[in-house]
């Protein structure tokens, strides 16, 4: 039997002329995070509404446990708990008030209510702020009342429109503990964010969109391969006086699709590549052979940040 | 500061071109324009005889002059109501206030923008003013310098009136709700007493009086050739009085404007909340509170709709203790009042007593209801809970009946705040006993009617600021514009024009069941519950098709 507890196929969402999503097929494991990267108006929150019951797709389809979200939305409701990028925020009420409302509006019978919003503050370490009036919060500790009330009703499924945008690292850091805390019970999240080294840290798995199509989708190694296939490499001169001969030694090594960029006020010159280690060397050594005084000759990191840039530049 | 370097304030030149350039306020002034000029040709006498006492004209006069002052009443006060604690929200008031811009300045920019705009409300129905004037029998210094000056006062009057409520509110919703709150009482409530007290010597009459300046309505009667009539149910105020009044309370709310009008207004840290347990609790609390909102709550139980008990706990007015505080001064009240009258201190017959009674229930229901109806779906929409609950299982008829019912028994507590007054007077005169039931149904009718239009604004409305303004400008036109016509029965309006328009509110059913003064000659029911009962069903239909709507997926 498959693993698989959310899989959309084709999913295509039009609003008139405008398509807003055009044939997304993603599948995330259960006790998988997905990070859901995009930019504004990419399609991520109408991929997110029609998991979650608030939209219909044109075509295609998108099943969460094996239930069709459009078909079934009432169950589907039972199954996720979703976190929209607004709070929902209520004047005059309290933290534990504000969760027993929500927990009442699931249908969890009052008698079982109290001891599962004690459950979901401990898991959320919102406790100590169960008395206080929820519009008095930080945004950080409403983020985390915002977790608490989509776990009340135990759901399979957490879909999370940007939990960590506008949060202090202390709270950013907080936050992903806790992400990574509920992935470890078994819960499978669905997490969308600007904050790209954060997903980084926490997904399993990742899916970029722009202009409602799938760009890339795998694991953070998997995009990266296929989305930055280039290296950035740097070289350090020990004085600016030799920038001009190295452009013209490295002019003659390398090749059109290895652009050449110097910056002689930080004494380097940068090119991508898909040389292989031995031909670096030798790059490297043709560079020394030209009595060109390198003081450092590295590989620049690649990260998420760059591979969503990649994508998004093409559009 | 000479008038130009007054138009060269840049808060009012910012606020004059921001507002100029909305489409609503172009929407407002080609209505205001267009109604002018649809009453003058409505009433423009049709036969060419000659008019030896001008009545035509003045016929034609009043219905525009009135028309003019409803809609001062009801646009001028927006903008400014939202003027000073939108900019409070949106940080631009602290940019101003820490800037070398004096408070004052500010303060004169955006109380001439709205004055100007108000100006050029009134401006565009001068030729239908005119058309009256080129009739004869109206004259200018008689009858339109007195009316322009009336505009100008109101115009004065209310932005004043709504800056002062807006620097001291908290949201926008709530500053439109005062403020059109006190202009209710302003213009309506302030002249309660004299209608129903009359004649009266010595220093209660002189109160009565003196509230009836703060009303247009008086001198609007006098200036259109009504004062008979103003003065036929015990007003002896005129235009003079309203225009002194009018430059004393703008100096009054401009001055109490200004002491609030300072960087310190921003100091202010979020109340996090404290919780009082019900054993820490002392008698003197639980005394003055009644229902404590401080106290810990219990979870909400299975039986309850979980939406009306969130509504109860968390609106921003009309919470549960003030609402006790106010039905226990309400009952006290009607008690006196039927009290005295029973022991003989003052020569009230049953009539005015019941009248008095549903003049305070209407004023409740048109204080409370609006904006209570007002937030229900607005607010909920624009604070992202909709989103919430629409994610949830809880279904749309829940939601609904959930909000309705939190309205509806608010508004039904307050109606029983003067039922011991209703039955002490059914105890002494046992054969109006019938009387009070019709009242009580026909009150039952406005409070449906109120809770029902409002959540419908709401639910068409995107913000709850919007909504509550909207609100409170259906209600005020189905009841207050409803009384204005009947102010004007006679003439220009006939007894059925003024009997059809009765019917559409419920509080004139009312006070014509209790045969009060000036309703002695209508009989509202039971039509008037027919069309009451038909606004109220219209008005679910569309509620349950705008909810299905807005839950259903997109």
């Amino acid at each position: 039997m498959s693993d698989t507890v959310v899989e959309t196929t084709n999913l295509t969402k039009n609003y008139g002329d405008f398509t807003a999503l055009s044939d997304l097929s993603i599948h995330v494991n259960r006790g998988q995070i997905l990070g859901f990267i995009g930019p504004n108006g990419a399609g991520k929150t109408t991929t997110i509404k029609i998991l979650v019951g608030l939209s219909k797709p044109t075509s295609g389809s998108a099943t969460i446990a094996g239930v069709d979200c459009s078909q079934n939305a009432s169950r589907i409701k039972r199954l996720v708990g979703y976190m929209p990028d607004k709070f929902g925020s209520y004047d005059n009420m309290r933290v534990h008030e504000y969760l027993d409302f929500f927990g009442a509006i699931f249908g969890i019978p009052a008698s079982q209510r109290k001891a599962r919003i004690q459950e979901v503050m401990e898991t959320t370490s919102t406790t100590y702020m169960q008395d206080r009036y929820v519009e008095s919060l930080s945004h950080g500790m409403q983020q985390r009342v915002g977790i608490a009330r989509t776990l009340l009703h135990d759901p399979e499924v957490l879909i999370l429109d940007e939990p960590a945008n506008g949060l202090d690292p202390k709270a950013r850091i907080e936050m992903r503990q806790l992400l990574l805390q509920l992935a470890a019970r078994g819960k499978t999240l669905i997490v969308t964010s600007h904050i790209l080294p954060e997903l980084a840290r926490i997904c399993n798995v990742v899916a970029i969109v722009t202009a409602g199509k799938l760009r890339a989708f795998g694991t953070v190694d998997e995009v990266m391969s296929s989305l930055c296939p280039q290296r950035n490499y740097e070289i350090q001169l020990a004085s600016a006086s030799h920038i001009n001969q190295a452009e013209k030694v490295l002019g003659q090594l390398l090749l059109d699709s290895e652009p050449l960029t110097s910056s002689p006020a930080e004494l380097t010159l940068r090119f991508p590549t898909v040389r292989t280690e031995p031909e670096l060397a030798e790059l490297l050594n043709q560079l020394v052979a030209a009595k060109l005084p390198v003081t450092q000759f590295r590989e620049l990191t690649s990260d998420l940040e760059d591979a969503f840039l990649s994508v998004a530049g093409k559009d | 500061m000479n008038s130009l370097s007054l138009l060269k304030n840049p808060i009012l030149q910012r606020e004059l071109i921001s507002r100029l350039r909305s489409p609503k306020a172009l929407i407002a002034i080609a209505l205001v324009a267009i109604v002018s000029c649809t009453l003058v040709l409505m009433r423009w006498p049709r036969e060419a005889t000659i008019d030896l006492v001008s009545q035509g004209s003045i016929q034609v006069f009043r219905p525009v002059a009135y028309a003019i002052a409803i809609a001062i009443m009801m646009l001028t006060p927006a903008f400014p109501a939202t003027a000073i604690v939108s900019e409070r929200r949106k940080g631009t008031l602290v940019l101003m206030l820490n800037s070398p811009t004096p408070p004052w300045v500010i303060y004169i920019g955006k109380l001439l923008a709205n004055v100007l705009l108000s100006v050029l409300l009134f401006s565009v129905s001068l030729p239908a003013i005119f058309a009256c004037y080129a009739m004869g029998g109206i004259s200018i210094a008689g009858n339109i310098v007195p009316l322009v000056l009336i505009f100008l006062g109101m115009a004065f009057q209310y932005s004043a009136l709504g800056l002062w409520v807006s620097s001291r509110s908290q949201s926008i919703d709530a500053s439109l709700r005062w403020t059109y709150g006190i202009l209710l009482g302003m213009v309506v409530l302030s002249i309660g007493p004299t209608v129903l007290v009359g004649k009266l010597s010595g220093l209660q009459a002189w109160i009565a009086q003196a509230l009836t300046t703060l009303s247009p309505i008086p001198a609007l009667q006098q200036i259109t050739g009504a004062q008979g009539q103003a003065q036929s149910i015990g007003i002896a105020t005129g235009w003079i009085e309203f225009l002194f009044m009018c430059a004393v309370s703008t100096i009054g709310f401009a001055l109490a404007t200004l002491y609030k009008l300072h960087p310190t207004m921003m100091d202010r840290s979020r109340n996090a909340g404290q919780v009082i347990e019900a054993t820490q609790s002392s008698w003197l609390r639980r005394l003055s509170y009644l229902v404590d909102p401080n106290r810990r709550k219990s979870g909400i139980p299975f039986w309850l709709n979980p939406v009306m008990v969130k509504e109860f706990r968390t609106r921003k007015f009309g919470r549960l203790h003030w609402l006790l505080r106010l039905i226990a001064a309400g009952a006290i009240v009607s008690i006196l009042l039927t009290v005295v009258a029973a022991t003989g201190t003052v020569n009230w017959g049953v009539d005015r007593i019941a009248s008095s009674m549903v003049i305070m229930q209407i004023g409740f229901l048109l204080l409370l209801g609006p904006s209570l109806g007002a937030n229900l779906i607005a607010s909920e929409v624009e604070s992202g809970g909709w989103q919430l609950m629409r994610a949830s299982p809880i279904s749309p008829w829940r939601i609904l009946s959930g909000k309705l019912l939190s309205t509806f028994l608010t508004l039904l507590l307050l109606l029983m705040a003067t039922l011991p007054g209703y039955v002490m007077m059914s105890y002494i005169q046992p054969a109006i006993g019938g009387q009070v039931s019709n009242v009580i149904i026909s009150l039952l009718i406005a409070t449906a009617m109120v809770t029902i239009l409002s959540a419908c604004v709401s639910a068409y409305s995107k913000t709850s600021a919007a909504a509550t303004a909207a609100s409170y400008a259906v209600l005020l036109v189905l009841f207050a514009g409803t009384l204005l016509i009947w102010l004007g029965r006679g003439n220009p309006f006939g007894p059925l024009f003024v009997e059809r328009a009765l019917l559409l509110n419920p509080a004139a059913t009312a006070l014509a069941e209790m045969k009060a003064p000036g309703f002695e000659t209508f009989q509202l029911i039971p039509n008037g519950w027919y069309v009451g009962l038909s606004i109220c069903a219209a008005g679910l239909v569309i509620l349950v098709l705008r909810i299905a709507r807005l839950t259903r997926p997109d």
